[in-house]
């Protein structure tokens, strides 16, 4: 199995106005900010809609984790829209189905719900992260 | 199948089933022999938005008109369901357990709530909306909510 060289982008959400997408946007912070910082870059998904070039270049040329915040699933069309692949994606309803406790409210700032709803997400991609950073069996380490 | 009564407000397009019968809080019931299938109007669905979790009352529960039968809850409302019917649930929508967002995807067929053995039909059906009264009565809510916003 092939391992990505460079980081890992984790794009998400970009819905203003929603619960769902600041738990998403926190949780990719907690991610690239503070759990991986040396693994994994954020890409700001309103970036990529503008066609900025840098952003392109680093989605086509790395894998991607996508964080959607509703069933349109904005996060993962753009980032394969742009050519980029997504090794997993994660919707944030599907996130609080298996924590019911957190239950997210508020936009601007989240509740104590919506901050340990995003934790959760970001413990769930710092797993998928390590995974794919975790040489395979096999593989040369010379 | 008959066709959707039909209304767009705003940018929402909420559609109402000709052969249902509804509370004013909008549950419909479709009416089979003597069993009742319940389920959630698209309006509502939409109003509430993307279901997280759905709890029914089990087989076996005794209902009377209006009472409390489950709740709904998703990401900005919890919605308690009241029934339009008088009975005895007989059936709950296994897939409601594993999928509840094919009360999202389709709200008058797969995404049904529950069945109910009807111990009282016809005084129930008097306490009810035929669907062209509750298609007014949600086109007026859905603009009243729009001129309010």
């Amino acid at each position: 199995m092939s391992k990505p060289q460079g980081k890992i982008v984790i794009v998400p959400c970009s819905g203003i106005g929603k619960s769902f997408g600041t738990v998403s946007r926190v949780a990719a912070y907690q991610v690239t900010e503070e759990d991986r910082p040396e693994q994994t870059q954020l890409v700001p998904l309103a970036l990529l809609v503008m066609g900025d070039e840098e952003y392109h270049k680093v989605i086509t040329e790395n894998q991607a984790i996508t964080i959607d915040g509703c069933k349109l699933a904005c996060a993962t069309k753009m980032v394969q829209q742009s050519g980029g692949h997504v090794m997993q994606n994660f919707a944030v309803l599907e996130v609080f189905r298996r924590y019911r406790d957190f239950k997210p409210q508020g936009i601007a700032e989240l509740n104590e719900g919506g901050e340990k709803l995003a934790d959760a997400l970001a413990k769930e991609i710092d797993a998928v992260v390590d995974g794919a950073s975790t040489p395979a069996e096999g593989d040369s380490h010379a | 199948m008959a066709a959707f009564l039909e209304t767009t407000v705003d940018k929402f397009t909420f559609r109402v089933d000709p052969t249902c019968f509804y509370n004013g809080d909008g549950i419909w019931v479709r009416m089979e022999d003597n069993l009742a299938r319940l389920g959630l109007s698209d309006y509502v669905q939409q109003r509430s938005g993307d279901i997280a979790f759905v709890d029914i009352k089990p087989e076996g529960t005794r209902l009377a008109f209006g009472d409390y039968f489950g709740s709904i809850e998703t990401i900005k409302v919890d919605v308690s369901l009241t029934s339009p019917v008088a009975g005895k649930v007989v059936r709950v929508n296994p897939a409601l357990q594993s999928a509840p967002e094919i009360i999202n995807q389709d709200p008058f067929g797969d995404g049904w709530l529950c069945e109910v053995e009807c111990s009282d039909w016809e005084n129930s059906r008097s306490r009810l909306m035929d669907a062209s009264a509750y298609f007014e009565k949600m086109k007026n809510a859905a603009e009243d909510e729009v001129r309010s916003k």
